[in-house]
């Protein structure tokens, strides 16, 4: 495993209190609801290493599907990519610069400004969380540092890149975003890989604090492609007082996927919107586990997930609403839809509540689904023919959370990587329509 | 030119026979009412002709220009000119109206309709129908009256312009003006472009869409034929009146 390139006393103590962990635990299975399973049995960890890879000029030479996704460069706030265990580009607007706005290494931001990161580093992450949380705090390189500083609105978004493009990466990841009070900004981070040969892993710690009043926007985008890809993260934000974030994750490829989402309004009058994705395909696996937590009086939430499921794969969703003692007078909803488009794919979604104070109001539900036959009948008489139907119903499904956006480009991507699933998939999802009609 | 049913049986999987032997002759150019009871077959027999698979065809079959459509997909019968508005129309979650429309006209196309074009007929049709420009934004059918339902099905018709149109009680849910300005959108549609098969339950629908001819179905079975007189007989006797007269004349 490689030594930290830093020498922030502060950091050496995190990453061997993080060692301490990671040598103590077991590699995890995670079970929920008697079958399901998550297991790492066929990672072969010790087959893996963090690769390092020269800086480089352009997003022009790196993968292409690292252009692909993220758009337009001039259309970026700042860009920083991490391949590997290597920022290997780092790009920040100079007028966004000038607000004062700083998007570098994590690494780096130790070095240069190691008050207001020993700050924030880690305060909702702990190592304690299991062997790959103590894995990714021990031995990050690389890393992402956003900092936006008070009382500024960041118009373009601020892009960070993990990129996988070889077989054998362990890429150990962590973000650090800082948002002022009252500032406005989006930021994007973006999991990418090609349809890899063999086995990767990207083990991930993400933190992102939204500081008293400001306003958010964060998306994450997630796809490792059809290689075996194994990802296992954390990630976390906490909304400040009167502060406002809209998260929208977006899961739509990865060979193994588990991840832990959490939102904590933090203080009151924050408020949160949490709108995700996910589209399985192929032997996929896909374990999602989100906490809506109320810590504060009038704390507001809704989390919305829409996930669909293609050849074998198999999504397990479980949304936690947790409402601690005097969080009173907050309300917050889960809704989980989950639409099977094969007979041979699996899921399950399930939303919990744990209630300990009086005078909030909290709900959830989920449907677990087929297409509606009748309106691929309904579609059908106006001349629409049944793959049309079908990929029309599909993305019109997916439409609420993919507008909750509120990104042109990235809804246009998400919208593109959804019509080429169901293109994929195509006769397998309506042969099992037709065959069920 | 027309769509012919014959001797048609249909059944639900799993139940009993709904459909016993029907025959129906709609010629283009002509407005034929379909009337019947809750429960007699109608909304079955219109989408048994649109080929809704939850309908099996156990005998008989569904001709359209003499070509046999019986087994035919239901979009393979759309773009051969058959329209249904329906009783029940779904909710399309996701897709605005407009672009519902536009997927719907393009669908009957080789090359896809120029944006101003389609523009203008969206429009022009809007208005004949009197719905609110804001409303081409909506997700279809999301959140709608059952009135706005109505003339959202409507406005497809006008839109798609079909040789056959079967309207599945069209008129039932709509208060006095929207039933007026749906049949006026109607009749604007008819011609000899076009053969209507008019479903419904009421003879109200019918003082505005005037048919030239009336079928009245009981059970499955289309038991009386006539001209707009039915329409009349029924008014004044009512169903049960009928029935007695078919129970004494098979008695
Ligand atoms: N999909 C279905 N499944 C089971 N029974 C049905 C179905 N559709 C219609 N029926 C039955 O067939 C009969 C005729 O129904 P329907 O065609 O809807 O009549 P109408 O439109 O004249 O009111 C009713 O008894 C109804 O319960
Ligand atoms: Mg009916």
């Amino acid at each position: 495993m490689p030594a930290s390139a830093s020498t922030n006393r502060f950091l050496e103590e995190r990453r061997r209190a993080a060692l301490e962990v990671y040598e103590r635990e077991p590699v995890p299975t995670w079970r929920r609801s008697g079958f399901w399973t998550t297991s790492l049995k066929r990672l072969r960890l010790d087959e893996l290493e963090p690769r390092r890879y020269e800086p480089l000029d352009s997003v022009q030479d790196l993968d292409p599907v690292v252009a692909e996704a993220i758009g337009e460069p001039d259309e970026l706030g700042g860009l920083i990519v991490q391949r590997g265990a290597s920022t290997v580009l780092c790009w920040l607007d100079p007028e966004v610069a000038e607000q004062g706005v700083v998007l570098s290494s994590l690494e780096r931001a130790f070095e240069k400004r190691p008050e207001a990161v020993e700050r924030w580093y880690m305060r909702r992450l702990s190592e304690g969380e299991g062997k790959f949380p103590a894995a990714t705090a021990a031995f990050w390189t690389g890393g992402a540092f956003v900092w936006v500083p008070p009382e500024v609105a960041v118009e373009k978004p601020l892009q960070v890149v993990y990129l996988l493009d070889e077989p054998g990466v362990a890429q150990y990841a962590h973000t650090l975003g800082v948002v002022g009070e009252l500032s406005q900004c989006r930021i994007r981070e973006y999991d990418l890989a090609p349809d890899l040969d063999g086995q990767a892993l990207h083990s991930g710690a993400f933190e992102l604090y939204c500081r008293a009043g400001s306003q958010v926007r964060l998306a994450h985008f997630q796809d490792w492609g059809a290689g075996e890809v194994h990802d296992i993260s954390t990630k976390r934000v906490e909304i400040a007082r009167d502060a406002h974030c809209a998260w929208t994750p977006i899961h739509l490829g990865g060979h193994l996927t588990r991840q832990t989402l959490d939102i904590v309004t933090a203080e009151s009058g924050s408020d949160m919107r949490h709108k995700g994705i996910y589209f399985t395909e192929g032997a996929e696996h896909l374990d999602l586990f989100t906490t809506d937590l109320k810590e504060q009086p009038h704390t507001n939430g809704d989390t919305v997930w829409k996930g669909a499921l293609t050849g074998e794969s198999r999504a397990s969703y479980e949304g936690l609403i947790q409402i601690v003692r005097g969080a009173q007078e907050s309300h917050t909803y889960l809704q989980t839809h989950s639409m099977l488009l094969s007979p041979r794919a699996r899921t399950d979604a399930i939303p919990s509540l744990i209630v300990e104070t009086d005078n909030v109001s909290a709900s959830h539900g989920g449907t677990v689904g087929e297409l509606d036959d009748e309106l691929v009948f309904y579609m059908m008489t106006r001349g629409i023919p049944r793959s049309e139907a079908v990929r029309i119903l599909v993305e019109g499904y997916f439409e609420e959370v993919v507008q909750a956006l509120e990104d042109p480009s990235l809804e246009a991507l998400v919208r593109r990587r959804i019509a080429a699933k169901l293109e994929a998939a195509e006769e397998q999802v309506v042969e099992f329509i037709a065959e069920r009609g | 030119m027309s769509l012919e049913i014959q001797n048609l049986h249909v059944r639900v999987e799993g139940a009993d026979e709904i459909l016993h032997g029907v025959d129906l002759r709609v010629e283009k150019g002509e407005t034929h009412a379909l009337m019947g009871p809750n429960g007699s077959g109608k909304s079955t027999l219109a989408n048994t002709i649109m080929g809704n698979p939850s309908y099996e065809i156990t005998e008989g079959g569904i001709f359209l220009n003499g070509e046999d459509l019986t087994e035919a997909d239901p979009d393979e019968r759309a773009r051969a000119g058959i329209f249904m508005a329906f009783q029940y129309p779904a909710t399309i979650p996701g897709v605005s109206v407009a672009n519902f429309l536009r997927l719907a006209v393009n669908a009957g196309r080789e090359e896809p309709i120029r944006v101003k074009e389609f523009g203008e007929l969206l429009r022009k049709n809007m208005e004949m129908l009197k719905i609110d420009p804001q409303f081409n934004k909506r997700y279809l059918n999301e959140g709608f009256s059952g009135g706005e339902k109505k003339r959202a099905e409507i406005l497809q018709l006008a839109m798609l312009r079909p040789e056959i149109a079967v309207l599945d009680e069209t008129d039932s849910g709509l208060d006095i003006d929207a039933l007026r300005i749906v049949s006026d959108g109607v009749n604007e549609l008819r011609g000899p472009e076009l053969g209507a098969l008019i479903i419904t339950h009421y003879t109200r629908i019918l003082r505005y869409v005037r048919p030239e001819f009336v079928h009245i179905m009981l059970d499955g079975r289309i038991v009386r034929q006539g001209g707009p007189e039915l329409a009349d007989l029924l008014e004044a006797e009512g169903y049960e009146g009928i029935r007695a007269e078919v129970a004494a004349s098979a008695g």
